[in-house]
């Protein structure tokens, strides 16, 4: 008869034979795995078409730029970049800049990389069909054409500061000759974004919906093999649970630890390290000018100047960022990072006034109020909805928090919190009243903020319907000065109407702080594209853990 | 906590405590008061029943501040549990008291007016089927296990799925309207055996009409199922409520209830969990006085049970 | 006895067929077309196309209902708008998950709450008796998912005794012999099956005491005391033959509470059962998922009431006799 007690020995000895019996694995300076944990997952990783961070550190990986931004960020001129896929440039005239493409550049699949890809890349960022959120940052390129297999020339309208940035930027050179036959109004969800083939350090293994992703470390890559073998992407609900999965040792690494709370919880785990670095992420509660579902007619409640204005005056945005971020983040003066060269506490924006804020709501018809406090106008509630993304802890917060202060000048806004595509889909599409939505910005404002607010940005990034004349010209005056100090005379202008105008409620821009584990040799952390530089870590042969040994 | 609010619970304590010792004195006189009593967990569960519906009654004065009132959302938010803030501040400065407090009336008021919805249409059905017998018991109850056979939760994501936005009023039909099969049957066992009693047969004979006949007579002597059923039910729509706010569906902010409160929390478990274990606690001490009673009655109602 | 079964079978059919049918008339309650999303979800044209013909979209009503019968008996059940895959596969991945954790969590239930209640009825009204009383009632009375929120800060991440949710490791579980990946596996079950079947327990085990007291209180009990039998083969031998067939009426009548609890025990363990896809797909507003899963636990709950009565069959023969 077995009794208990032979049971648990023989129980042990089992166990034994199983942990004793686990191979020794991979070992030497290119082994180990790297879990990245993320709250999102990427809807795609064809790179014209991504929009979500984690798409966009993923995609980094795969594919190459032609050159890259070199440690100062600066993005005017073209001195202080880097080579990537193009090993050298020159300048033909003013208006001609050409490139020398690496003979050694390879696709995943074996094929050269050529000066055709390029072209077609070009195209592809371009096409109205493919619909690319990046295409205005090209509106200067004319065209790109192929000379021979390894020169690619680049043909401009105009002489400005950043040609050499817009050039190299926002493009991630994509293989023709996999992607020619896809029809391009079928990018958005094509077979090829889910099973991405590159020419960069690392390649796509698979991907699990819903739960990860893995690259492997291409031992070919021209430039260089990456020292880490594998990289895995772990996709989370939300940040706490991603927290909690790097503090227990389930993940290595997080781009940005967003609160406070965080910071203090990974600072008091002693095998993470944490780098501060400037964040390039900055949040609003963008209002829509329109009506939802119907661009033609102004929306009843924000269409109105002043409406939008007295809401805006009616935050204390300060006390706002300082509870939910703490040191994390400040108040942004405009629509900016803190990355942006053009950040000025001097910048005019709207006052907290509360006084204010009631006094112009009166005066455009919505002095009553009623039982609740609610302010009316003829009978109808000022009552409208804000859209959140249930994935992001942060705006959630503020729509409570947000929720509170209006409610004290007399205006009902209800929450709807639905899940991140959705969310996308919906502000695209306008089917909204208010959103809070955060950006990452690129290291230039002339990119981000051509997409985002101005009229050439509406069906693309500007959900908001924000059109101004006055704005649109104020912006292409500023990115057309060459000379410092009157462009940044030019972008205040800018900003500071855009801020009059009160489109949106400009309400944070990050101070970012990354976690990685200490076993990690050689980390920086680039603040506008966070995991760039992955493929120069290492983790040492004697700090190697469980997972790093792992060899298939 | 200030002076006003203290006085406030000590006042709701001593209310609960002279009910129950008053409800005890007067049940010494029946054998079902006495069997009631008979059961240690019956008055405490009566106790903590009284004092919570006592202390959501007596909000704003057993709350020392508004639901949503928020004190200081940079200094005071995520504090722990202190003098002036007995269970502490959430996320939002908000004092969990006061909002454990007002939470109690949102989550008390759903719990009893939804089981009241549950109780009445199952009631209803159950003794229609039972005394009506023939075609009508049998496609009412095949209703009834069509009922039974879907977990309720699945219910009523299916419901909150197609109206995407639903009222809280809504919101607690809906509750009860899923709620009402099991009821439904046991008024039907009931009422199948009351049917054939004599006074009901003497009511037949004596020419009343069937409506009459349910609920002057039949209806009467099935209060005590029904009663016990619907302590139940409240326990089981306040857990419920708490996981549908969990998820995200349930009471919409920033109207307070203890469902959603520990929805608030959840995110910040690590680093405030006092923020989600109050409210966790104060469902799971009025769930469980709730079956604390229902337990009682059921055995003071029911003296064929075999004594414990 | 076979035509009891066969009865029951047509009875649990016919409450399929019924919870089908009211399926299909609340899509057609609902607002919009039905299978067919709003403009917040767009799909492949093609996609969209092809289920209009499938469920005869631009028909009358009747045809439609024909359609979407045949369709469903064929295991289609439309296209999910955010996942953007046939709703089939999203439960075919989910329904293993949620059997594995349901059924553990009913076996615990069930084995638990009998241990504990046999225990409380041999030690009836003493401090272990009352002192588990409170805790049984107690657990019972807590919201599950609280209880697996407070059980994933302690036992997770404070003591690193389980893992955070998942049901395997996602970096060593493909490397790992088959060994490890079962003890992985059942490391991952742990905590969510317990945090399930606790609460079920708790009632459990009040039910078992009340049951074994009563069979403890009968006449043969006495007389088998009498005759000199140890306690331990008393309760062994007669009070527990008969303390098990109340949990065969039990199993069935959990079922609905299981899965029930099921959805937000795997929302804060990040279990993919079919509970969590429903749960997400209701902020994806991806309707056709939450109604194919709740098809999905109605058939799970059916099949497992079956079960039950098949077992009281088998344990009671006084069913057999009376059943015929």
């Amino acid at each position: 008869m077995l009794g208990p007690m032979r049971i648990a020995r023989l129980a042990c000895a089992g166990l034994a034979l199983v942990a004793c019996n686990r191979p020794p694995g991979c070992s030497g300076d290119f082994c180990g795995t790297l879990v990245f944990v993320s709250a999102g997952e990427p809807e795609t990783l064809l790179p014209p078409v991504l929009q979500a961070a984690v798409a966009r550190d993923v995609s980094d990986q795969v594919f190459l730029k032609l050159a890259d931004l070199g440690p100062s960020t600066n993005t005017i001129g073209d001195t202080d970049f880097r080579p990537d896929l193009a090993e050298r440039w020159e300048w033909r005239d003013s208006l001609t800049l050409v490139f020398h493409l690496d003979p050694r550049a390879r696709w995943q699949d074996g094929q050269p990389v050529t000066a055709s890809d390029v072209a077609f890349t070009f195209a592809a960022y371009t096409d109205p069909q493919v619909n690319s959120p990046y295409r205005t940052a090209l509106r200067w390129i004319t065209g790109v054409t192929a000379a021979d297999s390894l020169t690619a020339v680049f043909h401009f309208q105009r002489r400005y500061p950043e040609m050499f940035y817009d050039a190299i930027y926002q493009m991630r050179v994509l293989p023709g000759h996999l992607l020619r036959d896809v029809p391009t109004d079928q990018w958005r969800s094509a077979a090829f974004g889910r099973a991405p083939v590159g020419d960069g350090p690392y390649r796509f293994r698979s991907w699990r919906a819903g739960e990860s992703l893995e690259l492997v470390a291409d031992s070919t890559f021209f430039l260089g093999r990456p020292a880490i073998r594998r990289l895995i992407w772990r996709f989370t609900p939300d940040l706490q649970v991603a927290v909690t999965q790097l503090v227990a040792g389930e993940a290595d690494a997080l781009e940005v630890l967003v609160t406070p709370d965080n910071v203090k919880r990974v600072q008091a785990t002693p095998r993470l390290a944490t780098y501060p670095y400037r964040g390039s992420a900055y949040a609003y509660l963008g209002f829509n000018l329109t009506a939802p579902g119907n661009a033609g007619t102004p929306h009843p409640l924000f269409g109105d100047r002043d409406v939008r204005r007295a809401l805006a005056m009616a935050v204390d945005r300060t006390r706002l960022v300082q509870s939910v971020f703490g040191n994390y983040a400040s108040v942004p003066p405009g629509p900016m990072s803190q990355l942006w060269w053009i950040w000025d506490p001097a910048i005019r924006e709207l006052p907290y006034d509360t006084l204010q804020a009631a006094r112009l709501l009166a005066a455009r018809g919505w002095g009553t109020r009623d039982r609740d406090g609610i302010r009316n106008r003829g009978g109808v509630p000022f009552r409208f909805r804000v859209l959140v993304p249930t994935t992001s802890g942060v705006r959630r917060q503020y729509a409570r928090l947000l929720q509170d202060e209006f409610h004290r000048i007399g205006v009902d806004m209800e929450i709807d919190e639905v899940e991140f595509s959705v969310f996308s889909e919906r502000a695209a599409a306008g089917q909204f009243d208010a959103l809070i939505q955060t950006w990452n910005t690129d290291p230039s404002p002339s990119s981000g903020i051509n997409q985002e607010w101005t009229t050439a940005g509406i069906g693309r990034s500007n959900f908001l319907h924000y059109s101004s004349a006055t704005f649109d010209r104020l912006v292409e005056e500023a990115t057309a000065t060459f000379d410092r100090d009157n462009a940044r005379r030019a972008w205040r202008a800018a900003i500071e109407e855009v801020n009059m105008d009160a489109p949106a409620i400009f309400l944070f821009a990050t101070q970012n702080v990354a976690a990685v584990d200490r076993r990690v040799a050689n980390v920086t952390v680039r603040p506008d594209s966070w995991w760039a530089s992955v493929h120069s870590w290492r983790i040492p042969p004697d700090q190697l853990i469980a997972r790093d040994r792992v060899e298939r | 906590m200030n002076l006003r609010a203290t006085l406030a619970i000590i006042g709701a304590l001593a209310l609960a405590f002279l009910t129950v010792e008053e409800t005890r004195r007067r049940a010494k006189g029946s054998s079902t008061g006495r069997r009631f009593f008979g059961q240690q967990a019956a008055s405490w569960g009566l106790f903590v029943l009284v004092f919570f519906i006592a202390l959501a009654l007596a909000a704003p004065w057993t709350a020392p501040y508004g639901p949503s009132t928020t004190l200081d959302i940079v200094a005071l938010k995520n504090q722990p549990p202190s003098w002036v803030h007995p269970l502490g501040t959430d996320l939002y400065s908000r004092d969990v008291w006061s909002r454990l407090v007002y939470g109690s009336r949102v989550s008390l008021a759903v719990g009893a007016l939804a089981m009241l919805v549950a109780v009445t249409v199952g009631s209803t059905v159950g003794a229609m089927a039972g005394y009506l017998r023939g075609g009508v018991d049998a496609v009412l109850m095949r209703v009834v296990d069509v009922g039974l056979a879907v977990p309720r939760m699945f219910l009523l994501l299916v419901a909150i799925a197609i109206w995407e936005r639903l009222p809280l009023g809504v919101l607690v039909l809906v509750i009860g309207l899923t709620g009402w099969f099991g009821t439904s049957r046991l008024v039907r066992g009931e009422v199948l055996s009351l049917r054939e009693r004599e006074f009901v047969v003497a009511a037949r004979a004596l020419g009343a009409g069937t409506p009459r006949i349910l609920f002057r007579h039949v209806l009467p002597n099935v209060v005590a199922p029904i009663v016990v059923s619907a302590a139940l039910g409240i326990g089981n729509v306040m857990l419920l409520e708490a996981g549908l706010s969990f998820l995200g569906i349930g009471v919409p902010p920033p109207l307070p209830s203890w469902g959603n409160m520990i929805a608030d929390g959840a995110p910040q478990l690590a680093t405030a969990p006092w923020t989600t274990l109050f409210p966790g606690l104060a469902i799971g001490l009025v769930v469980m006085a709730l079956n604390a009673v229902g337990d009682a009655l059921l055995d003071a109602l029911n003296p064929r049970r075999a004594a414990r | 006895m076979a035509l009891w079964l066969v009865r029951r079978i047509a009875a649990s059919a016919a409450i399929v067929v019924a919870v089908v049918t009211t399926m299909f008339l609340l899509l057609h309650l609902a607002p919009g077309v039905p299978f067919l999303p709003g403009v917040e979800t767009p799909m492949d044209p093609a996609v969209v196309a092809r289920l209009r013909a499938e469920f005869g979209l631009d028909q009358p009503l009747p045809v439609q209902y024909a359609k979407y019968v045949a369709a469903l008996a064929r295991g289609n059940f439309g296209e999910s708008f955010a996942l953007h895959r046939p709703v089939a596969d999203a439960l075919a991945d989910a329904i293993p998950n949620t059997l594995v954790l349901a059924g553990t969590a009913l076996l615990l239930d069930l084995v638990l709450g009998l241990a504990l209640g046999v225990y409380q009825a041999v030690r009836t009204h003493r401090l272990p008796d009352i002192a588990l009383g409170y805790g049984t009632l107690f657990l019972g009375s807590v919201p599950t998912f609280w209880l697996g929120l407070l059980s994933l800060l302690v036992f997770g991440e404070g003591l690193h005794w389980f893992p955070i949710g998942g049901v395997v490791d996602p970096v060593l579980y493909p490397t790992l012999p088959l060994g490890a990946r079962i003890v992985d596996r059942l490391w991952h079950l742990t905590l969510p099956a317990l945090t399930l079947g606790c609460v079920g327990a708790a009632s459990t085990a009040r039910y078992e005491r009340a049951a074994v007291l009563e069979v403890l209180a009968q006449d043969y009990i006495r007389t088998a005391r009498a005759k000199g039998l140890p306690e331990r083969l008393v309760i062994l031998r007669h009070a527990l033959r008969n303390a098990v067939l109340p949990l065969v009426t039990l199993f069935g009548l959990s079922l609905p509470f299981l899965l029930t609890g099921a959805v937000l025990v795997e929302s804060v363990f990040a279990w993919p059962g079919m509970g969590k896809l429903a749960a997400d797909a209701i902020f994806r507003r991806d309707y056709p998922v939450v109604l194919a899963a709740t098809l999905g636990a109605t058939v799970m709950v059916v099949l497992g009431n079956l079960v039950a009565d098949l077992l009281y069959a088998v344990v009671d023969p006084r069913i057999r006799v009376h059943r015929a």
